[in-house]
């Protein structure tokens, strides 16, 4: 385990506002190994989302270590494909603002948006797409920065549910062809669970790990073929009393 | 573009659809410029019958003559011309500087509430209040007369230019934040381009308060212009030219309205996609 590429360590982030203090997480210890795909469940409020930005340095935790050793693409809860621009200028915003749009660059985000099947539609506008296609432009609008780490919050809340079902199996397919190291945030347990090979159980606010699990299925993986292997079942009680949710 | 591109494939159900929202836009269409027919000779009817006293209310025919007359021996296209330049310059400066101001003010947020009362104090103070002092200042001329379309239109461009900038999504701040763009990368990627459709409704109300200063500016000091000529026909009773100045006035007005509607056509582009 000493393979790791994201280690934090004793964090804690406390939000203020004029009416008060608000603790978000509570000394929070994990590790996240190269090349792996970590999900983060916890009930809505956990710090979830607060994790993904300490990681990707939009906030600065008010106490512990983070240590994260490679570059950092975020992915929000939503596509926010900018209306205005086509999809490849969509896709190339990151590299724009980062002023590393060569050439070879662009070509290397053309080539993603034709292998995923966004080919014809280069010079769409957002408006012209599904939300499922809208949301693998998005993907690659993170991907196309050549990141080492992926933070993805909520990636398909805002899908309906068999687009949701089916652009997590695409999606996890991109994340492990292109050999990316993930962390993938959801307060959906059985997405968690077929997507993930660990997963990092948080508590209600303040956040605190409750537990990490090592997903292991048999047969083929991929969430699609997770979802009916025999251990899902399992994997998600078990969550789910971790979680302790009460109505 | 209904009758156009009709397929043949199309179903008679569409084609009926088609033809009967062509018919309406049509009818709309007519009934619009029956309206204007029908004011123009009423207008004139009632001059010839004696219903009115066109010395009073004008007529289109006096109106007519008083174009032709005007254009031969009173040098109208200068008249024009003075309005016309004024006004373009007034309103352009307007966009301008208070796009710019607005831009300062959405920089620095503890600036913008410094002075956000001033901004309210301004905005509500009827601006042609201000005209003898920038006569005084600038002279009575050009300058105090499209200072006076400035002082107009520019409150008004910074408080809705301002209000577009901060009603951006500050989740797409967020994104660009992700791939860590600074200040100025998030005004030019994501909230100036967003707030495009803000900023043109602005342009749009700025036309017509560009107008109100030009004219007012005119009425206090000038020697040329619509607006002196509407205040010199007032002055010499001769309501013709007043009436004609004012129809050439709002034939004006109408056409860079339209100018600012295409401008809109060409930057919202893609809402049209």
């Amino acid at each position: 385990m000493d393979d790791y590429i994201v280690s934090i360590k004793d964090v804690s982030m406390n939000y203020h506002t004029i009416d008060g203090e608000t603790k978000a997480i509570d000394k929070i210890s994990f590790d996240v190994n190269k090349g792996e795909l970590l999900g983060i469940v916890g009930p809505s409020g956990c710090g979830k989302s607060t994790v993904l930005s300490l990681i990707a340095g939009l906030l600065e935790p008010s106490s512990g270590e983070i240590y994260v050793g490679g570059k950092v693409s975020y992915m929000l809860q939503k596509d926010y494909l900018l209306a205005w621009r086509t999809i490849l200028q969509n896709a190339v915003l990151g590299l724009e603002i980062q002023k590393k749009l060569t050439e070879e660059n662009k070509n290397y985000v053309i080539d993603m948006l034709r292998k995923y099947g966004l080919g014809d539609f280069l010079n769409h506008y957002p408006s012209q797409l599904s939300g499922g296609m809208r949301q693998r432009v998005a993907l690659i609008r993170t991907l196309a920065v050549k990141p080492d780490i992926l933070l993805l919050d909520e990636p398909f809340s805002a899908l309906d549910y068999q687009t949701r079902l089916a652009i997590a199996d695409e999606v996890w397919k991109i994340i492990k062809y292109e050999e990316k190291t993930a962390l993938f945030v959801t307060h959906d347990i059985s997405e968690a669970i077929s997507m993930s090979d660990r997963i990092l159980v948080l508590s209600k606010r303040p956040g605190r790990v409750i537990s990490i699990h090592e997903i292991k299925t048999s047969g083929e993986q991929g969430p699609l073929n997770r979802r009916k292997a025999p251990e899902f079942r399992d994997y998600f009680n078990e969550i789910w009393k971790e979680l302790d949710v009460h109505v | 573009m209904y009758e156009a591109e009709i397929p043949e494939r199309m179903s008679k159900e569409h084609q009926a659809y088609l033809k009967k929202v062509h018919q309406i836009n049509v009818s709309v269409r007519v009934c619009q410029i029956m309206i204007v027919v029908a004011f123009f000779g009423l207008w004139e009817l009632a001059g010839d019958m004696k219903w009115i006293d066109p010395f009073i209310l004008s007529q289109p025919s006096r109106m007519w003559a008083t174009f032709i007359q005007l254009l031969h021996t009173g040098n109208l296209m200068y008249h024009i011309y003075v309005t016309v330049y004024e006004t373009v310059v007034g309103f352009l400066l307007g966009t301008v500087l208070g796009t710019l101001i607005a831009i300062v003010l959405w920089w620095s947020d503890y600036i913008s509430r410094i002075l956000d009362p001033y901004l309210v104090v301004l905005n509500s103070l009827p601006k042609t209040a201000l005209g003898p002092i920038f006569i005084v200042w600038m002279g009575s001329g050009e300058a105090a007369i499209i200072t006076m379309a400035l002082a107009i239109s520019i409150i008004v461009t910074i408080i809705s230019v301002l209000n577009g900038f901060k009603e951006v999504d500050e989740d797409e701040i967020k994104l660009l934040k992700t791939f860590g763009a600074n200040r100025f990368q998030i005004l030019q990627k994501v909230v100036f381009p967003s707030s495009i459709p803000t900023i043109i409704s602005a342009l749009k109300i700025n036309i017509g308060l560009s107008w109100v200063g030009v004219i007012t500016g005119e009425f206090l000091v000038s020697k040329a212009g619509l607006g002196f000529l509407i205040v010199y026909g007032g002055q010499i009773f001769k309501l013709d030219m007043v009436m004609t100045s004012v129809l050439i006035l709002s034939i004006l007005a109408a056409l860079m309205y339209i100018g600012v509607c295409y401008l809109e056509k060409f930057f919202l582009r893609w809402k049209l996609a």
